[in-house]
């Protein structure tokens, strides 16, 4: 019988966003997003945890060297941190930067950057937008 | 390769143990598992580690790198002796921003 073996880092990153869809008129967008839609955007404080599956090498007792995975992720998190998305981050130039969008791109990167390490797949990827409200994302 | 976990003094962290257990509720006390009965298990378990120099002290880590993943199973293996079927899953947080988890591959109701 197999068992499963995770392991989970977190990292914090702060960006603005604003709900805003380009085919819809202002009056729509207002009754879909409400606040969310404001011209100049609005920020949060995401936390991001992800989460990766492997087995455990025999000689070094890991999954994957957790700087390495910190490496991965603060690498990613560059175009995120300390950004407004819509206007400086290239894949939000047409997509809604909502949590649900924000942590599919996430997965995508983060993947690309693993795929380097076979011995270790990307498993979920969790993100909070504020402490009570959160996505989890990941691939079937 | 083990960057600052290799100080040849070692380093420490507060670790902690989330077990999780799963079963039927007794009629009689109306619990899955008796806390204090949990309480007892564990505690012996992890005195075994508690305040200890991992890899000088505990033969298990002088074999196996004391590190999350290995530490989250030699928990297991020895929870698991004393629980049986009613442990599910096993939870090892290192810091407050990383954590290892390790449970029997579909024995366990809430993947992801």
């Amino acid at each position: 019988m197999g068992f499963k073996k995770l392991l989970t880092k977190k990292m914090e990153f702060s960006a603005s966003h604003r709900y805003w869809n380009p085919k819809w008129s202002e009056e729509k967008n207002i009754e879909v997003f409400g606040k969310s839609a404001g011209p100049y955007g609005h920020g949060h404080n995401y936390n991001l945890e992800v989460t990766v599956q492997g087995e455990v090498d025999a000689e070094t007792g890991m999954i994957i060297n957790l700087y390495e995975l910190k490496s991965v992720m603060a690498e990613v998190l560059e175009d995120f941190d300390h950004k407004h998305l819509n206007e400086d981050n290239p894949h939000f130039k047409h997509l809604v930067p909502t949590t649900e969008n924000i942590a599919r791109v996430l997965w995508d990167l983060i993947e690309e950057k693993l795929h380097e390490n076979p011995e270790c797949a990307l498993y979920r990827v969790r993100l909070y937008e504020t402490h009570d409200l959160y996505v989890d994302y990941w691939r079937e | 390769m083990f960057d600052t976990c290799s100080n040849p003094n070692g380093h420490g962290h507060d670790y902690y143990v989330h077990v999780k257990v799963s079963g039927d509720i007794n009629p009689e006390t109306g619990m899955i598992c008796d806390i204090e009965e949990l309480d007892g298990i564990m505690g012996p378990i992890i005195d075994e580690l508690d305040y200890k120099r991992l890899d000088l002290e505990l033969p298990y880590f002088e074999e196996n790198q004391a590190t999350g993943e290995n530490i989250a199973k030699f928990l297991w293996q020895k929870i698991k002796l004393k629980l049986g079927d009613k442990l599910i899953h096993l939870k090892l947080s290192e810091t407050s921003k990383s954590y290892f988890e390790y449970y029997e591959e579909g024995n366990y109701p809430y993947e992801r």
